[in-house]
C-alpha cells in the first residue's frame, strides 16, 4: 500500500484530536444535526434531501422514522429523534424500509386471471370484474357468500373502509384480519379482566420500572427497539429485575436474572403458583382488592376465600412438576413479584398463540390485580403487539367479525344503531350475529360456503396454520388480492390481484401497542398503476351499488374525520386525534377527547378524562368499562396444549420469527443484506437431543407432524429446551405452516402456533 | 539528506503505526470474495477472522445481534469494505454529526468500526 506524508500526518492528526476531544466536545453543541418539525410533516436537509416524518411498517412498537426523498425517489431512512417512542434509534428491518419502496417484487398495474394464467388488466376491467363477480355472488348466495380478510399492517383508514363496505353494506360480518392469529387472545384477556381492550400504561412505564416479567415473548429479537429501552433501563439501574418465562432460551436471555425454561404449553400453573405464593407471602393490596376487584371462576362470581381455596393445588412443587422447572425458581419469581415495587409485565406471541390464551392473558393480570400494580408509574400488565397496525386498524377499528369501530361489538344492538348511523345505512343492514373468524373463514372458503374473498396486504396462503387444509378452497374461490407485492404464495393462486400503493406512497395512521395513534405522511407518489387501498375499496362499492356512502372519500383524511367520529365519548376516544394534529405531533395516546388534551398515560385512574371521580369516591382506580368499576381475577384452569407430545410424536414444535425478517418475507425478503442474515430455512435443535438423534448443524433433518412434513437444516444450539424444537416460519420456500395445527382458542379463535407434537428424523 | 532520511522514516513510522487504522480498509478491495454464500455473515467471519468477530461479538452491535451487513453489505450483491456514516445515521439519527462543524469528517474517526469504541478507550 502507499501512503503519502500528507496521509500519515492526517491519520495522526485525526487519531490525537479523537483520543484528547473524545465524543465530549461533540455532545451537546451545534454539531449535531436538527430534524425538527414544526409545521410541515418533513424537513428538508443542506443535500436537498426532504425528510418526511413516518411510522415504521413493521412490529407494534411505533418508531418514528424519517423517509428521505429527492427528485421523487426514496433515497434514506433515518430514525426520528423527536420521536419518544424510539429517539432516534431504529432495528435492523426499519433501517431498508426505504430500499423496499423500490423493490423489484412490486406489483406494478392489476392483473385478472385468464385462461389459468395472470395477465395484465387495466384498472377498469378490474374493478369491474371484481364489483360483479362480488354482486353475482351476494345476490345469489346472499351477502355471507363474502368475505374480507384484512391486515394489521393496513391502515386505519383502509380497515375502516372494508369494515363499512363488508358489515354495513355488503351485510356480512365475514371481516376478519391477520390480528385474529396474533392479538385476539390479549383482545380477550383485556376484555373480559378489564372490560376494554388495551394496555392501561404505556411505554413512559418502562423508564421507572424495577421488575420486567416477561412471558412467551422475544423480546430482543421481535421487538428490538423496546428491549433497548429495557436493557438502558436495567444498564442504568442494576437493580432492576428481569425474570423471562419461556421454552427458549433467547438473546433476550442477555439481560434475564431468572430463566424459568418451561414445558411448551404449559406454563399456566406457575402463574397460578405465584398469586398463591403472593397471597401467602402478604405480597397483596388488599385495599386495592377490596376497592376495584371482582372474583369469578369463567361462569359465575365467586369469593376472595373461594380463589384461595383454587389455588390451594398450586403449589410451587406442583407447578414446577407440569412446567419442568425447578419449584425454587417459582417461588424467587413470586418474591421479585411481590417485593419489588414496581412491575411490569410484558408478554407476545408465546401467550396469545395458544388454546389456553385468553387463560393465560387473564392470569397476568390477575397478579397485577392482587398486588395493585397497575395504573401507576413503572407498572402494568402490558401486551406486546406484532403488527404495526393491529391495535389501532383492527382492534380500535373493529375489523374482527364480532367488532364493529370504536372498541363496539356486533352483538350489541345499541351499538349496531350507532354505527349505522354514522354510516348511513339501516340499523337492521349490520348483523347482529359475528361472521366466521379466520380458521373457520378459511375452512368455509374449502367448503364453499364462502365463494368471494377480498384479501388485504397479508398473505394467508403461507400464514394460516395447518396449510395444507385450506389451500384448494383458496384456489377454488374467486379470490382478489390487493398487494403491494406479488409474487406472494397468496397473489399466485388469486383471481384478481390489485396493486395497492406501499409505505411512503399514501399518508395514513397508524396505532401502536401503547394506544398511540400516529400520522404517517406521503412522501412519493404511488409506484406504476398502485392507488391507496382505500380508494379501491371505495371504488368496488360505488360500482356495487353503495356509491352514495363513499363518495365523500375523496382523501384520506376524509375517512380518519368520519372514522374518529365513532371514537367520540368512547374509551378509547380520538376526538381531539385530527389529521391536522397528528401531522404536527409525534402521535398522541388516547383516550384523547379534545383538541387541547394531551393524551392519556394511564387509564382507570386519576389523569385519564373519563376517569369519573364521582362514582370512584377515593379508589385509586376505577374501571369503568366494567358495570360496577371492578377488573375480574379469574380462577381459570391450567388448561395444556391441544396436541400433547405422545410416544409418536415425542418433540414440542413451537414456530416463531427472528429478528431479520418479517412474517412472510414479502418485503424484508428483497433486502439481500436482511437475506444474508440467516440465508436458509432451519430448525433450532437442542445439544442434547442432536447428539441423541446423531444430527449436526446443517444436516438436513425431517420434521413430521399429524398433518405434514418438512425437511430443513438443523441448527443445534443450545436455546429451546430438550425435547423442543424452533423453527422460523419466515421462508415462502419451506412451508412451515403445513405443521402447524388449526386447534383455536375457544373464546379468542386464535390458532396454536406456538405448540404442536412432532418427530425429528434425520433425512 | 538528513532531511530525507527523516521523511523516510516518518513514512515508515505511518506505515507501522497506522496500518490497522487505514490500511486494514483500503487492503480489502471492492469486491467480498467469493465464497459459501449459503453461509451468513456471522458463520463464516466466526472462523475466517476471529478477531474481527470478537470485537463485533462484544460491542453493542453484537449484543444484539445486529450483524455485518448492517455496515457492510451483505458481501455479494451490496458490499462496502468499509461502513459509512449515511448507514451510521440512518440508525442513529439522534446521532448525526453535521462534520462541516466539527474538525472530523466522518464517525470513524472517533469510533472504532468494530467495538464501536472511542479510540481513545
Amino acid at each position: 500500500m502507499s501512503l503519502s506524508r500528507r496521509d500519515f500526518l492526517r491519520a495522526s492528526a485525526l487519531s490525537a484530536a479523537a483520543t484528547t476531544l473524545g465524543i465530549g466536545s461533540i455532545f451537546g453543541n451545534e454539531a449535531f444535526a436538527k430534524a425538527k418539525i414544526d409545521e410541515a410533516d418533513f424537513m428538508q436537509d443542506s443535500k436537498g434531501v426532504q425528510w418526511h416524518k413516518s411510522v415504521c411498517r413493521f412490529c407494534g412498537v411505533g418508531c418514528g422514522v424519517m423517509l428521505g426523498v429527492k427528485d421523487g425517489k426514496p433515497v434514506g431512512i433515518r430514525g426520528d429523534k423527536e420521536n419518544t417512542v424510539n429517539s432516534g434509534l431504529l432495528c435492523v428491518k426499519a433501517f431498508y424500509l426505504h430500499q423496499m419502496i423500490t423493490a423489484k417484487n412490486r406489483l406494478l398495474y392489476p392483473m385478472i386471471r385468464k385462461n389459468g394464467k395472470l395477465t395484465r388488466a387495466t384498472w377498469e376491467e378490474a374493478l369491474d370484474l371484481v364489483a360483479s363477480k362480488f354482486s353475482e355472488i351476494r345476490d345469489k348466495y346472499g351477502p355471507d357468500a363474502l368475505a374480507f380478510y384484512g391486515s394489521g399492517q393496513a391502515e386505519t383508514e383502509e380497515t375502516y373502509v372494508a369494515n363499512k363496505l363488508f358489515k354495513g353494506h355488503i351485510g356480512t360480518n365475514n371481516v376478519e384480519g391477520n390480528p385474529r392469529l396474533c392479538m385476539a387472545s390479549a383482545v380477550g384477556g383485556y376484555t373480559t379482566t378489564f372490560g376494554a381492550d388495551e394496555p392501561i400504561g404505556t411505554y413512559d412505564d418502562i423508564e421507572k420500572c424495577d421488575l420486567f416479567f416477561i412471558v412467551g415473548s422475544n423480546t430482543a429479537e421481535a421487538h428490538p427497539v423496546l428491549y433497548d429501552r429495557i436493557a438502558r433501563r436495567k444498564r442504568q439501574n442494576p437493580n432492576v429485575k428481569i425474570v423471562i418465562v419461556d421454552p427458549r432460551k433467547t438473546p433476550t436471555n442477555k439481560i434475564a436474572d431468572l430463566h424459568l425454561q418451561v414445558i411448551p404449553g404449559y406454563d399456566l400453573a406457575i402463574i397460578h403458583a405465584i398469586a398463591k405464593l403472593i397471597i401467602d407471602n402478604g405480597y397483596t393490596d388488599e385495599q386495592f382488592i377490596k376497592d376495584s376487584v371482582n372474583f369469578s371462576d369463567g361462569k359465575n362470581p365467586i369469593t376472595y376465600e373461594d380463589y384461595k381455596k383454587f389455588l390451594e393445588k398450586y403449589t410451587p412443587e406442583y407447578a414446577a412438576k407440569q412446567c419442568g422447572v425447578n419449584a425454587d425458581d417459582i417461588v424467587k419469581a413470586a418474591k421479585l413479584f411481590g417485593e419489588t415495587p414496581r412491575v411490569m409485565t410484558m408478554w407476545c406471541m408465546g401467550v396469545n398463540q395458544r388454546v389456553a390464551g385468553v387463560f393465560l392473558n387473564n392470569l397476568i393480570h390477575n397478579l397485577h390485580l392482587l398486588t395493585g400494580k397497575l395504573g401507576k408509574d413503572g407498572c402494568d400488565s402490558f401486551s406486546l403487539t406484532g403488527q404495526p397496525n393491529a391495535c389501532g386498524g383492527v382492534r380500535e377499528g373493529g375489523g374482527l367479525c364480532h367488532l364493529l369501530p370504536g372498541h363496539r361489538v356486533v352483538a350489541n344492538e345499541q351499538h349496531r344503531k350507532e354505527i349505522a348511523e354514522l354510516w348511513n345505512v339501516p340499523a337492521e343492514k349490520i348483523q347482529p350475529k359475528p361472521g366466521k373468524h379466520t380458521v373457520a373463514m378459511f375452512d368455509a372458503l374449502g367448503k364453499g360456503e364462502i365463494k368471494g374473498i377480498y384479501i388485504l396486504c397479508t398473505n394467508p396462503a403461507q400464514s394460516i396454520p395447518n396449510l395444507n387444509k385450506y389451500l384448494k378452497g383458496m384456489s377454488d374461490a374467486f379470490m382478489v388480492v390487493a398487494e403491494s407485492f406479488h409474487p406472494t404464495e397468496t397473489s399466485q393462486v388469486a383471481d384478481v390481484v390489485l396493486p395497492a400503493a406501499f409505505w411512503g406512497e399514501k399518508e395514513g395512521v397508524y396505532g401502536c401497542t401503547e394506544r398511540r395513534s400516529q400520522h404517517m405522511a406521503q412522501a412519493l407518489k404511488p409506484s406504476g398503476e398502485a392507488r391507496w387501498d382505500g380508494f379501491i375499496l371505495a371504488d368496488i362499492a360505488k360500482r356495487m351499488g353503495y356509491g352514495n356512502n363513499f363518495e365523500h372519500f375523496t382523501s384520506v383524511e376524509a375517512v380518519w374525520t368520519e372514522y374518529i367520529k365513532s371514537t367520540k365519548g368512547k374509551d378509547m376516544d380520538l376526538t381531539g386525534a385530527t389529521f391536522a394534529r397528528l401531522k404536527k405531533v409525534r402521535g398522541l395516546r388516547w383516550p384523547v377527547p379534545s383538541e387541547d388534551h394531551p393524551g392519556t398515560t394511564h387509564r382507570f385512574t386519576d389523569g385519564d378524562p373519563y376517569f369519573p371521580k364521582d362514582k370512584a369516591a377515593g379508589k385509586r382506580m376505577y374501571f369503568y368499562t366494567k358495570p360496577d368499576g371492578r377488573a375480574t381475577i379469574f380462577a381459570r384452569p391450567d388448561k395444556g396444549p391441544e396436541e400433547p407430545t405422545s410416544a409418536e410424536y415425542p418433540i414440542a414444535l413451537t414456530t416463531g420469527r427472528i429478528m431479520e425478517q418479517w412474517h412472510t418475507m414479502t418485503m424484508t425478503g428483497q433486502v439481500p443484506e436482511l437475506v444474508r442474515a440467516a440465508p436458509n430455512p432451519y430448525v433450532e435443535i437442542n445439544p442434547e437431543d442432536a447428539k441423541e438423534w446423531g444430527v449436526k448443524t446443517r444436516d438436513k433433518v425431517r420434521m413430521v407432524t399429524k398433518r405434514g412434513s418438512l425437511i430443513v437444516e438443523a441448527k443445534v444450539v443450545d436455546r429451546p429446551r430438550k425435547g423442543t424444537i424452533f423453527v422460523p416460519w419466515h421462508w415462502p420456500e419451506s412451508l412451515t405452516n403445513i405443521l402447524t395445527i388449526d386447534a383455536v382458542d375457544p373464546g379468542s379463535k386464535e390458532p396454536e402456533y406456538k405448540v404442536a407434537a412432532c418427530r425429528v428424523e434425520k433425512a | 539528506m538528513k532531511k530525507f532520511y527523516l521523511a523516510l522514516l516518518i513514512i515508515i513510522a505511518a506505515v507501522v503505526v497506522s496500518y490497522g487504522f487505514i490500511g486494514a480498509q483500503q487492503s480489502q478491495g471492492d469486491k467480498h470474495p467469493d465464497v459459501d454464500w449459503t453461509l451468513s455473515c456471522q458463520e463464516c467471519h466466526s472462523e475466517m477472522t476471529p478477531e474481527v468477530y470478537k470485537d463485533w461479538e462484544l460491542s453493542k452491535h453484537g449484543d444484539v445481534d445486529f450483524g455485518c451487513y448492517i455496515c457492510h453489505g451483505d458481501g455479494q450483491e451490496v458490499f462496502y469494505p468499509k461502513g459509512t456514516d449515511e448507514r451510521c445515521g440512518g440508525c442513529h439519527a439522534a446521532q448525526l454529526v453535521e462534520f462541516e462543524k466539527t474538525k472530523f469528517n466522518s464517525c470513524y474517526d472517533c469510533h472504532n468500526g468494530h467495538t464501536l469504541k472511542f479510540h481513545n478507550e
